[in-house]
């Protein structure tokens, strides 16, 4: 079966976020970026079915500026993908409109054989979770999002799955190729060894460069303004000596301030 | 110029041991701690991620890391927690005198089996009557034919009662001292093995300890490392490569009990403001962070010139001394930070405290290190 999946470098889950001076972006000098969340999901599913369908091909896919995304390919390749592709990003900023990375996604996808292409619900930073059905429509493929308990039936050759709806848990099939948004592996992302991630950082890569892509919609959807909420406030610390002290103040704020009850 | 970047592989490697230190260790370190439980599931999945036998060359199974990478690897380890960071590395000090004495073939016949799987090995040198003074060992090998026959009994010996294999250190004729030594490899499927229980200790209490007893042990002769007397020689050169990563495992003690302070200290509130705003308490942390940075340097140093092949008794042993007192300095402070808090075993200062000492005696005492040093010194100004 050929496999491949899609991935975005995203931000260190402990970086500190802030807008860049622009007001318009965050501002990521100098934060990591990694393999995370629905992503790393993806990259699991693949590889387990790649262990389930012997002969089996993993391919991964990643569109964005090259230092960032190189990261995040050698963490897939170390963690068992076969090969990595890097789709190079126009120096935009960090979110491009959902269509335009649909695009450029496809355009990489097209060259490569795919009975399944896999990516994360959502990503892990801007978890707008539209890009699975907008790069099955760049690629002419069905697609579902939300994937969950995902086999494949190699007599059948289908493809299974299932999907939470409010109604319940839906069941699919589907026949290659299709796009599928992953909710959840069927295992906990494993970790890569030591010597595979030594072997990923010598591996090449291959590049798809901005000249043979298709022209990218980047004015589709652009950010306008990006702000950190306001610091929250209303919180009130009681000093007290007593557990009595403690009440009989709370409950006065509670009555007094926050007028929850009369 | 000197270049204190790392480079892509030390960082992917280093982080790789971050995420195993912060993921899988630390959430139970507490719990391993206090009932003094082994956790076996954990060293075995750091063998299987590669994290167990680094100084190995790849050819024979491990993960052949310079000495700079194992300092990394080990100092986010202890971080997590020193006690099964020093289980997880003991087979880089048990394996290492056959890295360094070892044949060809022995290295093939010991090595390659032993690292294709989760196996643990124990470093034999310690006696119940001798340390620091290592030329004094007791235990006997009498040559018998085309074997030895070893008899005596090592204490202290990191992971014993759950290895499969010792490099052991014993003497074929105590007159001899430093001269009669021989080092060894034996299974401990070898009749007359016997590792005593493991010992109840103040720190480190992830990590097991025990005795070993050799009864009559026929070994092979050749399961000798080097030659006939060559064994004080291996040990010591052992030591001269693992007393390093020794600094970089207080660095990861030491790391973590600045960190918890500091956290601490930005939310414990005296005097109506948090407590991180009193200059006392500025001033603990200022001398924290200047002694962790000053004891990683010394390390990465001592380690940089070990891995260019040049001469670092002097830096080793001023890394390992410097680092470990630093890491009982910052972790006293660290309690001090938290208060009476700090003295409970519910927060996690305590137990940084009682596994920084034991980084002051293991792998040469701070005492033998200050000898070493003193003579490493004198000898330029003789």
């Amino acid at each position: 079966m050929e496999i491949v999946v899609c991935v975005k470098p995203v931000p260190d889950a402990e970086t500190k976020l802030r807008p860049a001076p622009d007001g318009r972006t965050l501002d990521l000098e100098g934060a990591k970026f990694v393999l995370a969340g629905y992503d790393e999901s993806a990259v699991e599913q693949a590889l387990l079915l790649k262990d389930a369908v012997p002969g089996s091909t993993v391919r991964v896919v990643s569109f964005g500026p090259p230092g960032r995304t190189e990261e995040v390919l050698r963490a897939a390749l170390a963690l068992g993908c076969d090969t990595a592709t890097l789709v190079e990003s126009p120096p935009l900023a960090h979110s491009a409109d959902v269509r335009s990375v649909a695009r450029a996604l496809a355009a990489a996808v097209k060259k490569l054989p795919h009975d399944l292409v896999l990516v994360g619900k959502q990503s892990g930073d801007s978890e707008a979770g539209m890009l699975p059905t907008a790069l099955a429509q760049a690629l002419g493929h069905p697609g579902f999002n939300g994937a969950v308990e995902l086999k494949f039936d190699p007599t059948q050759k289908l493809f299974t799955f299932g999907r939470a709806s409010e109604a319940g848990l839906e069941r699919w099939e589907c026949p290659g190729p299709v796009v599928l948004g992953l909710q959840q592996a069927g295992n906990d992302p494993r970790t890569a060894k030591l010597q595979n991630i030594l072997k990923s950082r010598r591996a090449t890569l291959d590049k798809v460069s901005l000249a043979e892509l298709p022209t990218l919609d980047v004015a589709g959807a652009t950010a306008e303004a990006f702000q950190l909420p306001p610091p929250r406030t209303g919180a009130k610390w009681i000093e007290y000596k007593t557990p009595e002290e403690a009440a009989t103040k709370l409950v006065r704020l509670l009555k007094e301030e926050a007028k929850v009850f009369p | 110029m000197p270049d204190f970047s790392l480079t892509d592989d030390q960082t992917s490697v280093r982080d790789l041991a971050r995420k195993f230190a912060r993921t899988e260790m630390a959430p139970r370190a507490a719990e391993c701690d206090r009932k003094s439980l082994f956790p076996e599931d954990i060293y075995r999945k750091a063998w299987e991620l590669g994290l167990m036998n680094l100084n190995v060359p790849t050819e024979y199974g491990g993960s052949g890391l310079s000495l700079l990478d194992q300092c990394l690897i080990v100092e986010e380890l202890s971080y997590g927690c020193a006690g099964m960071t020093t289980s997880i590395i003991a087979n880089c000090l048990a394996l290492e005198p056959i890295l360094l004495g070892g044949t060809p073939e022995q290295k093939t016949r010991f090595l390659k089996p032993f690292c294709a799987s989760y196996n643990l090995a124990s470093f034999g040198l310690t006696e119940p009557a001798g340390g620091s003074d290592a030329g004094a060992l007791a235990t006997r090998a009498t040559r018998d034919g085309d074997h030895y026959v070893i008899s005596g009994e090592k204490c202290f010996i990191t992971n014993a009662p759950n290895a499969s294999l010792f490099t052991v250190f014993a003497t074929t004729d105590p007159a001899l001292r430093t001269k009669g030594i021989c080092a060894f490899v034996v299974p401990r499927s070898t009749e007359g093995v016997t590792p005593g229980k493991d010992e109840e200790k103040m720190g480190h209490r992830a990590s097991s300890t025990g005795t070993v007893r050799f009864d009559s042990v026929r070994v092979p002769v050749a399961d000798r490392l080097g030659a006939e007397g060559e064994g004080f020689s291996i040990a010591m050169r052992t030591l001269d490569q693992t007393r390093t990563p020794i600094g970089a495992l207080a660095n990861g003690i030491a790391q973590a009990a600045m960190e918890h302070a500091a956290r601490y200290a930005l939310q414990r509130k005296s005097f109506g403001k948090p407590i991180a705003e009193h200059q006392a308490i500025q001033i603990k942390l200022a001398n924290m962070a200047q002694s962790i940075h000053a004891a990683r340097l010394l390390t990465w140093h001592a380690a940089w010139k070990i891995d260019h092949g040049e001469p670092a008794t002097l830096e080793s042993s001023i890394a390992k001394t410097f680092a470990s007192d630093s890491a009982m300095r910052v972790a006293d402070e660290a309690i001090q930070v938290f208060g009476g808090y700090g003295y409970m075993k519910e927060y996690p200062v305590e137990k940084l405290l009682r596994d920084a000492k034991l980084t002051q005696i293991y792998e040469g005492s701070n005492e033998i290190q200050r000898t070493v040093i003193a003579r490493e010194l004198l000898r330029r100004y003789a």
